[in-house]
């Protein structure tokens, strides 16, 4: 669990894959690499190469069709580290609890 | 992904009271973690554990007076600053915290990973510790 939101994390730390992984959001359907790539100032093997490390990490499948690599955006991994942040969520909830607790405990 | 997380509750409790328990060492070192904590602009904090797996919490204090506290949030061996704001208001009698931890996931690559991996391990632990230590106080009292 920990290295998979490490390697999600870091998968969406650099802003060229957060573009690329936005521009597959948006289409909502599966593009092929070289539709990808025309989008992007970077050269098509440069945008393989980001395609690839979303892909490791699952924010991206890649399916081959004929000739042409078809690419589709995945969320999941995302909801995953989402809920990872909801760790200092539940630890605030829990501290004022506690704080409550106390006050309450306490004349 | 958001940055901020803030949180609202109302004590049914006087505000001076309140005030106490967020800003005296003493206090603070019961319902919350073990701190080493002064209300003073500048001061150099640290929370604590007992319990050895649990990375320290440090920060300096950036504001204290009432009824607005505010420090950053540095966990021990990294260099990712998140700021806790606390801001108490009198409500017909009764106080009303707004909590405030900004700065959760803003964090540069590098950096955020390294703090995700300390907080991990040990965190969940520590918190799950101090609710069993106001419980044997509970009894003790």
């Amino acid at each position: 669990m920990q290295d998979r939101i490490t390697q999600v994390l870091k998968a969406i730390a650099d802003p060229t894959r957060r573009e690329i992984f936005h521009a597959l959001v948006v289409a909502a359907t599966a593009m092929p690499i070289t539709q990808i790539s025309g989008q992007f100032q970077i050269s098509r093997q440069g945008v393989t190469k980001h395609l690839k490390t979303l892909e490791d990490v699952g924010l991206v499948h890649i399916n081959t069709q004929g000739r042409e690599r078809f690419c589709v955006a995945d969320a999941k991994p995302l909801k995953e580290v989402n809920s990872w942040l909801k760790f200092y969520e539940d630890f605030w909830d829990s501290a004022l609890d506690d704080l409550d607790s106390y006050l309450d405990g306490s004349s | 992904m958001k940055n901020v997380i803030s949180k609202e509750k109302v004590f049914n409790h006087p505000i001076d009271k309140v005030w106490n328990a967020i800003t005296r060492q003493e206090e603070i070192s019961t319902w919350f973690i073990q701190a080493d904590f002064k209300a003073e602009v500048g001061y150099p904090y640290t929370f604590t554990s007992k319990e050895e797996d649990c990375v320290p919490i440090t920060g300096i204090v950036k504001q204290a007076d009432p009824y607005t506290l505010i420090y950053t949030w540095v966990v021990q061996d990294t260099d990712t600053e998140t700021t806790v704001k606390w801001v108490l208001q009198e409500v017909e009698g009764k106080t009303k915290l707004y909590l405030e931890h900004s700065g959760i996931a803003g964090y540069p690559g590098d950096s955020a990973v390294q703090m995700f991996e300390s907080f991990n391990g040990g965190w969940d632990n520590c918190v799950s510790l101090l609710a069993e230590y106001l419980t044997e106080e509970v009894h003790a009292g």
